[in-house]
């Protein structure tokens, strides 16, 4: 039995967002109708990013609003879409004068309610571009008429190169066109011991063997391709990068952006090991691993498990990241 | 065909009470496509439609509408703020809908202007669905009324507004009713496959009842049918 540190579990995303917002009064502003969330000083004559998605895969989207990354973000119920009215009023919240690029996780509900207050907001002459990511390499099945790949922590990075490219004054077109980039060469794998758990929920959403690791699982408790045998870390970590090492077609001398995400329930301790062990594994292949992230970023509830995604690196999207940000989750 | 004739408007009160009476008659079968949702879909359209319709109620306090236009832009905002497909797709519809009110002024849009609406909306629900004739979604309803509606009012110039929206209420429910001897390719009910057979599809039983209602706010009796839809 799992329990929860929660009130009336309908409140939870709204007194959630609530909490973030008042820990980063000087960062963050809540527009509470439409559960969407501002940065505390609206940014002038820039390109607006806004993105947003289901609740459950916290900090993502809210703790990405800051200077150097969203200007707003608007949050769905738990792992549910949030409407086309909310979008709207959020993509209306983001824009200041040079248009609007949404970044959109790749789920029909998102990805419809987004294109639908894109297409509204071209009442008011807000222009948009819709930036999709869709990196999760184990929804990868070449299926054209199929719902493609899912959006994971891919997001992240897009978050970050656009709103690096938008502080520093770059079009509609510009900022859009770096998103897409990135979200065509980061590749994310995952795997989990244990799935989330629904707040107020006693069961996770599915169970696995003690002996058992769900290998392409989703963030939103989907399950993966399949189930292989428990290894350690090192075995775990393996996992992972080979697919990613094959689809990304990493030879001697590239150079890559590494998350290692944790989804929920994973330790820090536990990721620093994947990060170890992804970094030998990568050394020994001459990979260079140039930048990193190691941390729980993009989350599927209190699920035990990590991800990987990586991104081959050129000097203009290093330089991106390397710009400041300040967010309450991604702060330099 | 020619909109002028007195035959081929819409009445003065339109908007009201085509919006009243679709408000009321899916109010009063929310349990029922509820039911028929849970049967073949995800479960959760019976409780989006009351969504809706709470939505609306806030949005008619709010704006008080008095125009065509004012009117299905409260319905069209209500359906935005649902969650699901179905929210979303109707709240498109019923944009393009209210955008009939756009040449109209202070008036009701004429049947031709209605029936482009609807025409418009239909693509515009497919453009974002990428739903068929015959997907077991909310078109095969709305297919057949628009095709009834256009063909009534071209093939006999004495034919009123009235009677081509009966023609396309027929059409409609005939449409939702056959929805039941067909599996679901698109939609909430593709989830569930083969169990959606002899079920008829919510989604075709509520723009049914759409239909229903823009007859019942012309011909001035303020009912839709829905006695059809189990």
């Amino acid at each position: 039995m799992r329990r929860s540190i929660v009130n009336d579990p309908e409140d939870l995303v709204p007194e959630a967002l609530e909490g973030l917002v008042l820990s980063h009064p000087l960062l963050l502003a809540l527009e509470a109708e439409h559960r969407v969330v501002t940065r505390r000083h609206r940014a002038t004559d820039k390109v607006g990013l806004v993105s947003g998605g289901g609740s459950g895969h916290e900090p993502l989207h809210a703790g990405f609003v800051g200077t150097g990354m969203l200007d707003v973000a608007v949050a769905g119920a738990v792992f549910a879409s949030p409407t086309a009215l909310q979008v709207l009023a959020a993509t209306k919240a983001a824009d200041a004068g040079r248009g609007v690029v949404q970044i959109v996780k790749n789920y029909t509900g998102d990805v419809l309610n987004f294109r639908i207050a894109g297409e509204i907001s071209g009442d008011d002459a807000i222009e948009t571009e819709i930036v999709l990511v869709d990196d999760d390499l184990a929804t990868d099945t070449g299926d054209a008429d199929g719902p493609g790949r899912r959006g994971t922590a891919a997001t992240v990075i897009v978050e970050k190169l656009c709103g690096a490219a938008a502080e520093a004054g770059a079009s509609l077109a510009e900022v859009a066109a770096i998103g897409r980039r990135a979200a065509s060469r980061a590749r994310t794998m995952s795997l989990a011991l244990s799935a989330g758990t629904h707040p107020g929920d006693a069961e996770p959403q599915f169970a696995l063997g003690d002996d058992e690791v769900e290998l392409g699982v989703g963030i939103h408790g989907e399950r993966g391709r399949g189930r292989v045998p428990f290894r350690d870390a090192d075995g775990l970590t393996e996992l992972l990068l080979e697919p990613l090492r094959e689809e990304l077609e990493l030879h001697r001398g590239d150079q890559v952006l590494a998350i290692v995400n944790g989804l929920g329930g994973t330790y820090p301790l536990e990721l620093n090991l994947v990060a170890r062990s992804l970094h030998h594994h990568l050394a020994d292949a001459g990979v260079a691993i140039e930048r990193s992230l190691v941390g729980s970023y993009v989350t599927s509830l209190d699920m035990h498990g990590i991800s990987i995604t990586l991104m081959p690196l050129d000097d203009e999207q290093s330089r991106l990241w390397d710009a400041p940000v300040r967010t309450p989750a991604l702060t330099w | 065909m020619n909109d002028q004739t007195p035959s081929r408007t819409l009445p003065a009160g339109f908007g009201r009470a085509f919006v009243l009476t679709l408000r009321e008659a899916l109010v009063g079968s929310a349990d029922e496509l509820g039911d028929l949702d849970r049967r073949a879909g995800d479960g959760d359209f019976g409780t989006n439609v009351r969504t809706a319709m709470k939505h609306l109620d806030r949005n008619l306090e709010a704006d008080e509408p008095s125009r065509y236009r004012e009117w299905l832009t409260a319905l069209y905002m209500a359906w935005l703020g649902v969650g699901g497909t179905s929210g979303p797709l109707f709240g498109m519809f019923f944009r393009d809908l209210a955008k009939a009110g756009e040449e109209a002024g202070t008036a009701a849009p004429t049947i031709a202007q209605f029936t482009d609406a609807l025409a418009a909306g239909q693509a515009t629900v497919q453009r974002y669905g990428e739903a068929k004739v015959g997907d077991k979604t909310m078109i095969d309803s709305l297919d057949p009324a628009v095709t009834a509606l256009r063909a009534a009012l071209e093939a006999d110039a004495e034919t009123t507004a009235v009677e081509a929206l009966f023609a396309a209420e027929d059409a409609a429910v005939a449409g939702a009713t056959a929805t039941a001897q067909t599996i679901a390719r698109r939609g909430r009910a593709s989830y569930v496959g083969d169990a959606s057979q002899g079920v008829i599809d919510p989604g075709s039983a509520a723009m049914a009842l759409v239909i229903s209602s823009a007859r019942a706010g012309a011909d001035g009796s303020g009912v839709a049918n829905i006695g059809w839809i189990a």
